[in-house]
């Protein structure tokens, strides 16, 4: 009887499981179609001008990836500005993790709202408010504005990465540098650094990546610089030509080769006992 | 580093400063120049001038209630679909992934290496009314044959819920990881029902991803402009088209400002009366 | 043929005066005596020529994408042009740069491209936001179209050249639709329903459905704007109207997706080659016409810009720019040229072109277009109540 039991147990649990697992295949069906799509069309020959029916296969849209006019500058301009951002965000937010979680402080609760507020501010608003600031403080719009607003919406981002990081990390390991006779700065280097580099990395690569997709925020305090997106955002409404699909599909695949690597790593360090 | 070593109490100060005072100088001021902007009266032609007009506000509310209303339906539908959507795969990542997890993690955050235009594009052809989904529907008798998804409500609430799925499904897939599998194998000895298990044991753990999630869909999805720009009709259209249009081309700044507050209210109210409905514990905690 | 010039020239003298009373008292007096400094006058060329436009705005050939007169042009006198189609709507484009140009900081910008049925080239002018024209390096201004010389808003040309003119009509598919010839087809059809859209400026919608309502558009009062507006409101909250658009109507009337669409005549001129069931014409009751106007944004370099714009007043390369070439796959812009000589230059290398009503419109289509009063055009409870219905 109770073989039969947890025989049917086992069934329902089979089914169960295979249910979760087919509908999760389909998830992520759904989730990666419009990419498909994406990738698909940025191989395709549109006769006329309307990148929207499969109209045959050609390289020449990658070939010829810049053959846009204005395509080039925009790319250029968001690479510029991302990576700038990424680098002055992740090192700003690695200081203010750091001291968040190593330090006990007055002011510390006001700190983490800080942090916490932008992430939680809708995207129109910070934009908005930024453009307010720079129209009263008659600053001309262009990539300094488009800079200081994605440093600063990236900087939340980076301080979050980092403290998750920071807050799951033996501190005997530098108590053991101090003890050696290491001072402060050395500790720092030679053993927080190294430890936390992985999040930093992950810090970047996040920064980066946000950067260089923004539009609502660049769209408000741009000035007349276009950005990538503000290049699609405009094409888009004459039909965006086979090569917006191309830039989009590289840093689509740069980025996921990127994570992909760093997983693969990670899961070899982890089988090796090294994390 | 001497004079560190002399000030300790000073170090944390000095690490928070730079990025501090650059999100004091951008965020928080920037802020302040909304709320002062909100109060000014005036046009674009003889310029704008402080005057204390509360009345903005009073007609924002008033002349714009409809898409007010209309942001946080949109997404408040969105978020819970996308609750509903992804809490079975944020589940079977945390309990069967083994050792795929982080590689099906960053299948869920691939999405997001797309720039948001140009999945939201991919969308519009996908939605297309000669596209394979409106013909499907049509042969399923589904949709009417004159019936379209571009350019509709549906197709936006889609967009919105696509476009910020990753932001549910990750803090989701983070509490449910870190339920401990044995707190469940007791419970199902307990109420020998899995399903039973699930509903008194599980779902109740991860209710902070819930949470979290939650949050972290609805309030940039009350503010976007994009999908209902791409996707929707004019009857669609959603708060943060009104106020990037006034900013942006009428440029009406105190109105737009103004609105830009509201906006903030609203999204305060409705995660205040979440909270009230999931318990506010679970918000701080 | 003197018949059709004739006429021709009559329409573009109405749509030159359409700007004219753009010149509201109000706004003399908030923008009191803004004195223009003469252009920089250093005769130099610039290294680069900033040029933004609109979408679909210059010769484009369909392999490269690239613009056969720029690089003609940079070849002829070493002065790179960035091109720049970043020009959608006028009033979006306008709110961009009028936060740097009221400061008196640079656009980054020698040539913007702005419509006279809207309100910005006037208000431009007012306020003191362009440089004049390099009158001296312009000698083919005198292939200008006389009608078009003396708009009242700019009435010596010292500050403004137009680009192209053009017609506001209505498209249609006619696989997916009967002809769809009035305002009153388009919005009340319900076989339509959904499968139209609407322009989003003011102007070309409002005059539109105006003549469809009997009104005249040369003439707006309240009641006249009230009619339009509810007429358009109703047609949008019964779903007839899917979406106000610019030039954005293209793609989705090319695939099929939109079976009518108010529309340009240029725009669809060019479509007729992705799609070759699509139809142009202008309403029974009448039509829009309008020209848009290139200026220099304070801080442009006047002298690079205006030997530009001599550039394309040699009528060969206006009949270039209009036509293309069909021989090295080169669309051309497809719309009204103001420049004389262009359809003589057309005839002998592309006469398909030359022939073309939608280019070169008849004296039957001429007596069916009208300007909008630019009064309404200056209107700020109109233009918010224009903003607040298509944003709906």
């Amino acid at each position: 009887m109770s073989g039969v039991m947890d025989l049917g147990g086992r069934a329902w649990a089979l089914a169960r499981r295979n249910v979760l697992a087919a509908y999760s295949v389909l998830f992520f069906a759904y989730l990666l179609l419009p990419i498909a799509i994406v990738i698909a069309f940025s191989f395709n020959n549109p006769t006329g001008r309307f990148n929207y029916v499969w109209q045959g296969f050609t390289w020449n849209n990658w070939r010829y990836w810049d053959g846009v006019p204005g395509l080039r500058g925009a790319i250029e301009l968001s690479l510029e500005i991302a990576v700038i951002a990424s680098l002055v965000a992740t090192a700003l937010g690695t200081l203010v993790a750091l001291a968040l979680v190593r330090y006990g402080f007055r002011g510390r609760g006001a700190t983490n709202l800080l942090i916490f507020l932008p992430l939680s501010t809708p995207e129109i608003v910070l934009g908005a408010s930024l453009l307010t600031l720079f129209l009263n403080a008659n600053v001309a719009f262009g990539f300094w504005t488009i800079l200081i607003a994605h440093i600063m919406f990236c900087i939340s981002f980076a301080v979050v990465t980092v403290k998750a990081r920071l807050v799951g990390f033996d501190r005997h390991l530098e108590e053991a540098a101090m003890d050696l006779g290491a001072n402060e700065w050395a500790t720092f280097q030679k053993v927080t650094l190294p430890l936390i580099a992985p999040a930093i990395l992950a810090a970047l690569l996040l920064c980066f990546a946000i950067s260089i997709d923004d539009f609502v925020v660049t769209y408000f305090n741009s000035g007349t610089r276009i950005t990538f997106p503000l290049f699609v955002w405009g094409s888009a409404r004459i039909g965006a030509p086979p090569q917006i699909n191309v830039i989009g599909t590289a840093i689509f695949v740069v980025a996921v080769g990127l994570m992909v690597t760093n997983v693969l790593v990670q899961n070899r360090r982890g089988k090796r006992g090294l994390v | 580093m001497g004079f560190l070593h002399r000030h300790r109490g000073l170090t944390p100060y000095l690490l928070l400063a730079p990025g501090v005072v650059w999100l004091g100088l951008f965020f928080l001021v920037p802020l302040g120049f909304l709320a002062y902007q909100s109060l000014e009266s005036g046009s674009i032609d003889f310029g704008y001038a402080f005057s204390w007009s509360w009345g903005n506000y009073w007609n924002a509310i008033r002349n714009y209630r409809g898409h007010f209303e209309r942001s946080l339906e949109y997404a408040g539908i969105a978020t819970v679909l996308a609750l509903v959507v992804s809490y079975p795969v944020a589940y079977w990542i945390a309990f069967r992934g083994g050792r795929w997890k982080n590689l099906l993690l960053l299948f869920i955050v691939a999405p997001f290496f797309v720039t948001y235009l140009i999945r939201t594009l991919a969308w519009q052809t996908i939605l297309a009314d000669h596209g394979l989904v409106v013909r499907t529907l049509h042969h399923l008798h589904v949709l009417g044959s004159t019936g379209r998804l571009l350019n509709t409500a549906t197709a936006v609430v889609a967009g919105i819920t696509y476009n910020f799925l990753p932001f549910m499904a990750l803090p989701l897939y983070v509490s449910l990881e870190q339920i401990d599998g044995r707190l469940i194998e007791a419970a199902e000895d307990l109420y020998a029902s899995r399903w039973k298990a699930f509903l008194r044991v599980t779902l109740p753990l991860s209710l902070p991803g819930v949470v979290a999630g939650t949050l972290l869909t609805f309030i940039p999805a009350a503010g976007d402009f994009i999908n209902a720009q791409l996707l929707g009709s004019p009857t669609n259209h959603m708060i943060g088209n009104v106020i990037q249009s006034k900013f942006l081309e009428l440029t009406d700044y105190p109105a737009a400002a103004s609105m830009s507050f509201v906006l903030m209210a609203a999204i305060i109210v409705a995660v205040l009366a979440y909270a009230r409905a999931v318990g506010t514990e679970q918000l701080t905690g | 043929m003197r018949d059709l010039e004739f006429t021709r020239r009559q329409l573009l003298e109405r749509a030159a005066l359409g700007g004219a009373a753009l010149t509201l008292p109000g706004f003399l007096a908030a923008c009191g005596g803004s004195s223009k400094k003469a252009a920089s006058s250093s005769h130099k060329l610039a290294k680069t020529l900033r040029f933004s436009n609109w979408t679909l705005y210059m010769d484009t050939n369909n392999k490269t994408h690239m613009h056969p007169t720029l690089e003609s042009f940079s070849k002829k006198y070493g002065v790179h042009v960035q091109y720049t189609e970043d020009i959608n709507d006028n009033a979006s484009f306008f709110g961009k740069i009028q936060g740097p140009l009221s400061r008196g900081q640079s656009i980054d910008r020698d040539i913007i491209v702005m419509t006279d049925n809207s309100r910005y080239p006037s208000l431009l002018i007012k306020k003191g936001w362009v440089e004049k024209l390099d009158k001296s390096a312009l000698p083919n201004i005198k292939n200008l179209q006389p009608a078009l010389s003396h708009p009242a808003w700019d009435p010596h040309r010292d500050y403004t050249l137009p680009w192209q003119s053009g017609m506001t009509g209505i498209a249609f598919n006619d696989k997916l639709t009967d002809p769809v010839l009035s305002i009153d087809e388009l919005f009340g059809n319900r076989k339509l329903k959904g499968k139209v859209t609407c322009l989003n400026e003011m102007a070309d919608a409002l005059s539109l459905v105006m003549v469809s309502n009997g009104d005249d558009p040369s003439k707006v009062t309240n009641a006249s704007f009230n009619r339009a507006i509810t007429k358009i409101k109703k047609a949008v909250d019964s779903g007839q109207i899917r979406q106000f658009t610019g030039n954005d109507y293209a793609a989705p009337l090319a695939k099929g997706d939109l079976a009518a669409a108010m529309s340009w005549s240029g725009d669809i001129a060019q479509l007729l080659s992705e799609n070759s069931h699509l139809h142009w014409n202008l309403p029974a009751d009448g039509g829009d016409i309008w020209t848009d106007n290139m200026l220099i944004p304070k801080g442009g370099n006047a002298y690079t810009a205006s030997v530009y714009m001599n550039y394309v007043y040699d009528p060969k390369i206006a009949a270039q720019i209009e036509g293309g070439d069909p021989k090295t796959g080169d669309t051309g812009v497809y719309y009204i040229c103001p420049v004389v000589g262009a359809r003589e230059a057309l005839l002998k290398t592309n006469a398909a072109i030359a022939k073309n009503t939608l280019i070169f419109p008849t004296k039957k289509m001429l007596d069916n277009v009208h300007v909008i009063d630019p009064n309404a055009l200056n209107n700020e409870k109109y233009l918010t109540t224009w903003q607040n219905l298509i944003s709906a």
